[in-house]
């Protein structure tokens, strides 16, 4: 970065438009440089024989290649042979060749336990949607469901039984570890059999470790989540005697406060939030919420705030108890409590914007009872009860859900029983430790002496699906069948139980983990058989869930419409009034004032804990907020770093008493200061090609007593440290605008946005201030039929990235890697671009999907020498594969900057050709061409739906409607924010979007005919402001 | 070499050679395309089935096998268990018919050879054609009278949009229920 950093008049007068980096605001000199030159440095270099290719010479290679030749012309003499068609012996009944099955499921991705679709093909799975009659998420779901495709096709899958010899793990067979470990287990009399997992939502899961301990009685279960809201719920307890934290009604809230809570990023119930949450962001409905968002680091739900407040963690509960008095002051809330916290003091003493302040006032007082304020899992017991007492006070106890609550079966175990755990194995008390899928030598915190403790005993048995770090510690490895192979039942709400059932047979020598467990149950290596589990998941369901329905249909009826569905609901009667306990009132320390850093552990985005760290399309989705990819890093805010003497991929050492770790810094606008917030799940070891080495394990910073939260330490050091580690950020890629203060007359109408006062005081007030007629050179071409068009609306695209790797599914596209996408040759078709406005200190942040925009007039196809890239009667610009030569003058032309080039064949490249084994091809899906290298390519429209949707029309003897359509991004956008459909058909709901009074065309002064429709975003700020 | 020689080679046994040269390649490459397209290509198949005697003689209808033509891009290529439908009676004694049976009982896919072949890029369906009323036979020809089938007719891109063009004239007995086949790029190539 140039010395123009420091500049001083740039940092009081900054860039009023929209930037996408500090280098961007500051007019950085490379970054201009970047922007002038039409390709990123080292994007077009020739490839360098010594990195990219093997040391073989011309001569040689010559040589070999006139071998090969040679061998095979004389091996393919029959050049009219085409190969074969294998038909099947007998064809399963419901597989119609080319037409794809869907099957209703469960995602065990996280505890939310959405449904999901899978869609198999002749068999196979190809993609995971959302189950649209599921209770839950209603046919969303996120990215890393999406992706969980890949985990099982995964080649590095543990391919059968596992055995440590001398540190060296060999292949063995079921029969003898389960003989071992059942002799093992049945000899364990007096010692404790420790069994460890994650928290268990399945009814008839848990019924089976009751039986477990029955035949076993020494074993004790432990449960673990290292992201879990078991702070909300005690205090919820503190508060209220019983019960669990409610859901909340989102779609009811007018003002929101969310306190350091990322509840449209990370949270459990994260696809119901949003779908809730945008249904109050409806400018049809005129229905706006408005979003607080009070926080140290800049989260997706900060990005999405109509006002944010930087206050750092610690502050919070002095922040609720100003809020409080203030109130009551006011007389909003009538309360005898009197915390004596002087919020405008607060305000000034942390130099936050009074304005926000009085509007979060009013807005509370205005909207009693239509109010929530939403605390972070993250935050302390404290700052919980305090919030819990403000909505009771605010009456915004009536947005808690009465009829639903969330289920906590298996419950969680506290942080002492484990350490309970490590003393009974240091006193020789432990015979066994079961690892049920889990991995606690990564996740539970190093102080507790876990991973020390397990190399004390001798059988470590660990039930995993990949190598992991647990794995390393244990004497059996047993493989375990994927989601997609496995049966199972989840209840995580009252009234709601989902179902799993298997899709495709284990590719591997695997088995189902309950399967394993029921084997050891019955003491016999011989009581196995493939159907084990799920004749005890039937027979548990006929005893203790059918008897619950009313009896008109017989089991076996009930129980396939349940698998059918995926789920069954029932009448679950659920306490809903609680009382609130006045006594639990009492706060320590409200007033703290800390010089140091505090520390701010978050859950991944994409990884979540860790566990899809070995996912290759969700390390490559660009974090939503930094669009790092293949990294975790520590951000801190501008002050931060210049008062640590840093810049952006410098190291830096954060230290807790003895825990250390090297990170790099990023620097991120609104970040508050002294604050530094890193991501977990990263920093894998012996995890397989993808996952190992990949960013840094701030694991590593955990402790068992903290003294704030488990995830947030204050008193933290952090000293610059030496080297840089350069992280891959795709934010500052496909550039091509000139800075406008060389260009004023230019107004590009990138993101066009307004407020919700303007729009309510004239709705077309975008129209009338933005549109401009242009006139065009060319004639128009009559399209006299269906044609082709989307429109995204920003007031609900939240900028997750769940459309990205929905496409990537879809669409086969290959994960390219971090040295590729530092090259900007990342491949998505479909990126998430994010823009600043403002100040680096609080910047305003609009986020706006781009994709290829099927402009009429396409300027990347008047360019293209062999007509490869054309358009069609119903106005896709297609791109036709083999007819691409790799001129790349499309990409060059194109305005958007959505065209992806391979510059590989990225399967054979990436990671040594691990997207080349075999097993992918089961994955690929069969309607979408794989491209190879030299070919450009980019989004089609899904023109593979469009075909299909043509062709079932043909078969029904009608013509395509628009709304038979729907694309990838579009199934998975969990706000709803894309719809797609036909732009000439006045009668179709489209019709509407397209036309809409906020719709906008990106860059419309190009006058190139876009076919995607933007919806402006409005902010929903106070109208004195607007 | 004298002068004479010299001229009779530049002006005759060049010019004369580059022509018999040029000439045999053109001959050769127009000579050899249908072969090179695959027309003419009979493979031997595992099971001696012939289309004469089913489809030809007992009128069997295409689509009886091949069941996904009118749902799906693919005909699909019946699964031994159709055979079987009949055979598992029907001419137990035949050869052909114990080896089917060997297949069925040993639950043995069968490799049948490929005849029809368009490259992976070209997404041709099936189920669009037959439902618009083009006759199976008008790209395979006359399979009912095939003992042993084989490829008559050309299928490459030149063969598909030659039809798509003159679709009219082509067809005129289904004038009023088609169109011109697409032209553009994405009906077939995705």
């Amino acid at each position: 970065m140039s010395e123009n950093f420091d500049n001083k008049s740039s940092i009081n007068n900054p860039d009023p438009n929209y930037w996408r980096s500090f280098k961007e605001l500051y007019n950085d000199r490379d970054l201009l440089e970047k922007k002038f030159n039409e390709f990123e440095n080292g994007v077009t270099d020739d490839f360098d024989p010594n990195t990219n290719l093997s040391g073989l010479s011309r001569r040689k290679f010559l040589a070999l290649l006139g071998a090969s030749a040679a061998f095979a012309g004389v091996a393919c003499s029959d050049y009219r042979d085409k190969g074969e068609i294998v038909a099947y012996n007998i064809k399963p009944e419901e597989v119609t060749i080319g037409k794809p099955n869907y099957y209703a499921s469960t995602c065990t991705g996280c505890n939310s336990n959405c449904g999901i679709l899978i869609k198999t093909r002749e068999g196979r799975p190809i993609k995971v949607d959302g189950n649209p009659e599921h209770p839950i998420n209603q046919g969303k779901i996120c990215a890393k469901g999406q992706a969980n495709i890949l985990n099982l096709y995964n080649p590095e899958r543990i391919k059968s039984p596992l055995r440590k010899n001398y540190n060296i793990f060999s292949e063995t067979n079921w029969q003898y570890v389960d003989d071992n470990i059942i002799n093992v287990l049945s000899n364990a009399t007096d010692k404790e059999i420790a069994i460890i997992s994650n928290k268990i939502n399945s009814p008839t899961t848990l019924k089976l470790l009751d039986e477990f301990k029955t035949v076993y009685p020494t074993s004790k279960f432990y449960f673990y989540e290292l992201f879990n809201d078991s702070v909300r719920n005690s205090a919820w307890n503190k508060c209220y005697g019983e019960g669990t934290f409610p859901l909340i009604k989102w779609d009811e809230a007018e003002v929101i406060l969310a306190l350091e809570s990322d509840f449209l990023g990370v949270d459990e119930n994260r696809i119901e939030n949003v779908r809730l949450f945008t249904q109050m962001r409806d400018v049809d409905a005129k229905k706006f919420n408005r979003l607080y968002v009070a926080e140290a680091g800049l989260s997706l739900t900060g990005m999405n705030a109509d006002y944010r407040l930087k206050i750092r963690p610690e502050n919070q509960l002095e922040f609720v108890l100003g809020l409080l008095t203030e109130l009551n002051k006011k007389g909003v809330i009538k309360s005898s409590f009197n915390f004596n916290v002087n919020l405008f003091e607060f305000v000034k003493k942390f130099n936050l914007d009074e304005k926000r302040i009085k509007y979060l006032l009013e807005d509370l007082s205005e909207k009693k009872g239509k109010s929530i304020i939403y605390a972070g899992e993250s935050l302390s017991e404290e700052v919980h009860i305090a919030v819990n007492l403000l909505n009771e006070l605010l009456g915004n106890t009536n947005l808690y859900r009465k009829d639903i609550r969330k289920e906590n079966l298996s419950g969680i175990s506290d942080i002492t029983e484990f350490e309970g755990l490590v003393e009974k194995i240091k006193n020789n008390k432990v015979a066994a430790i079961i690892h049920l899928n889990c991995n606690p030598v990564y996740h539970l915190p190093e102080d507790i002496g876990y991973k020390e403790a397990i190399t004390k005993v001798e059988d470590v048995f660990t039930l995993s699906e990949t190598m992991n770090e647990t794995c390393q510690f244990s004497k059996y490895v047993l493989p375990i069948n994927h989601n997609f192979e496995s049966w199972g039942d989840y209840k995580v709400r009252t009234g709601t139980i989902s179902l799993s059932q298997p899709v495709i047979m284990p590719i591997y020598n695997t088995r189902q983990l309950e399967a394993i467990l029921l084997t050891w149950l019955k003491k016999s290596s011989q009581a196995y058989s493939d159907n084990i589990y799920h004749d005890y998941l039937k027979l548990n369901w006929q005893d203790n869930i059918y008897p619950k329905f009313s009896q008109s249909l017989n089991f076996d009826k009930f129980w396939y419409s349940a698998l059918h569905n995926g789920f069954i609901t029932f009448q679950e009667d659920v306490k809903s009034n609680f009382a609130f306990k006045n006594d639990s009132i009492k706060f320590d320390n409200v007033s703290v004032s800390n010089n140091s850093f505090t520390l701010l552990l978050k859950e991944s985005y994409s990884l979540g804990d860790g566990r899809f760290a070995n996912n290759g399309w969700l390390q490559e989705l660009p974090h939503p907020v930094s669009k790092i990819t293949w990294d975790n890093y520590a951000a801190v805010s501008l002050n931060t770093a210049k008062q640590l003497g840093v810049k952006e991929n410098d190291l830096i050492e954060v230290s807790i008493e003895n825990r250390k770790l090297r990170i790099p810094v990023f620097i991120q606008p609104g970040n508050a200061d002294n604050t530094i917030v890193i991501e977990l799940g990263y920093g894998r070891e012996n995890s397989g090609v993808i996952a190992t080495g990949v960013g840094f394990n701030a694991n590593k910073l955990l402790s068992k007593k903290s003294n704030y939260s488990p995830w947030i330490y204050t008193n933290v050091k952090v000293v610059k440290a030496p080297g840089k580690y350069i992280l891959a950020s795709t934010q500052e890629h496909h550039n091509f605008d000139i800075p406008r203060e060389q260009d004023l007359h230019f107004k590009r109408d990138i993101v066009v946005e307004g407020t919700v006062t303007q729009y309510l005081s004239n709705p077309n007030f975008l129209k009338d201030e933005h549109h401009k007629e242009h006139e065009s050179v060319y004639k128009p071409f009559e399209y006299t039929e269906v044609k082709w068009g989307m429109s995204i609306d920003l007031n609900k695209c939240l900028g997750c990235g769940d459309c990205v790797v929905a496409c990537n599914v879809e669409n086969n596209v290959p994960v390219v890697g971090k040295d590729q996408v530092l090259k900007s040759r990342e491949m998505q078709w479909l990126r998430i671009d994010r823009y600043y406005s403002g100040s680096p200190d609080d910047p305003k942040v609009s986020t706006q999907p781009m994709l290829c925009q099927h402009c009429d007039l396409a300027p990347c196809e008047n360019v293209c020498p062999v007509v490869a890239t054309t358009h069609s009667p119903d106005g896709l610009n297609q791109m036709t594969y083999n007819r691409c030569v790799g001129t790349r003058y499309c990409s060059n032309n194109c305005p958007y900057k959505v065209r992806r080039f391979n510059f590989y064949n990225f399967r054979d490249h990436f990671r040594n050709g691990y997207q080349e084994n075999p097993v992918f091809a089961l994955l690929n899906n069969p309607e979408v061409t794989v491209r190879s290298r030299g070919v450009m390519e980019k989004c089609t429209f899904c023109i593979q739906r469009i075909s299909e949707a043509r062709s079932e029309a043909i078969r029904e003897g009608r013509k395509v409607r628009g709304s038979d359509v729907k694309t990838a991004c579009q199934e998975a956008c969990p706000t709803n924010a894309i719809k797609f459909g036909d732009i000439n058909n006045p009668n179709e709901e489209f019709y509407h979007y397209r036309n809409h009074q906020l719709g906008y065309y990106s860059l419309a002064e190009l006058n190139i005919k876009p076919n995607v429709t933007y919806i402006a975003k409005l902010r929903n700020i106070r109208t004195e402001e607007s | 070499m004298n002068a004479s020689k010299l001229d009779f080679l530049l002006r005759t046994q060049l010019p004369l050679i580059v022509f018999v040269i040029i000439a045999s390649f053109v001959l050769t490459y127009f000579i050899s395309r249908p072969e090179r397209d695959g027309v003419g290509y009979t493979p031997d198949q595992p099971i001696q089935f012939s289309h004469l005697l089913h489809a030809g003689q007992m009128k069997i209808d295409c689509k009886y096998c091949h069941t996904t033509v009118d749902k799906t891009r693919f005909a699909s290529v019946p699964s031994v268990s159709t055979c079987m439908n009949c055979h598992s009676i029907a001419r137990k004694d035949r050869p052909q018919i114990i080896k089917l049976t060997e297949y069925y009982n040993n639950n043995i896919p069968l490799p049948w050879k490929r005849i029809h072949k368009v490259p992976e890029y070209a997404y041709f369906n099936h189920s669009v054609h037959v439902n618009k009323g083009i006759e199976c036979s008008t790209c395979h020809g006359s399979v009912e009278q095939m003992e042993k089938v084989g490829q008559v007719n050309s299928f490459t891109m030149g063969s598909c949009l030659s039809c798509h063009r003159e679709a009219h004239d082509r067809f005129p007995q289904l004038k009023d229920q088609i169109n011109k086949g697409p032209e553009y790029c994405s009906a077939c190539h995705r």
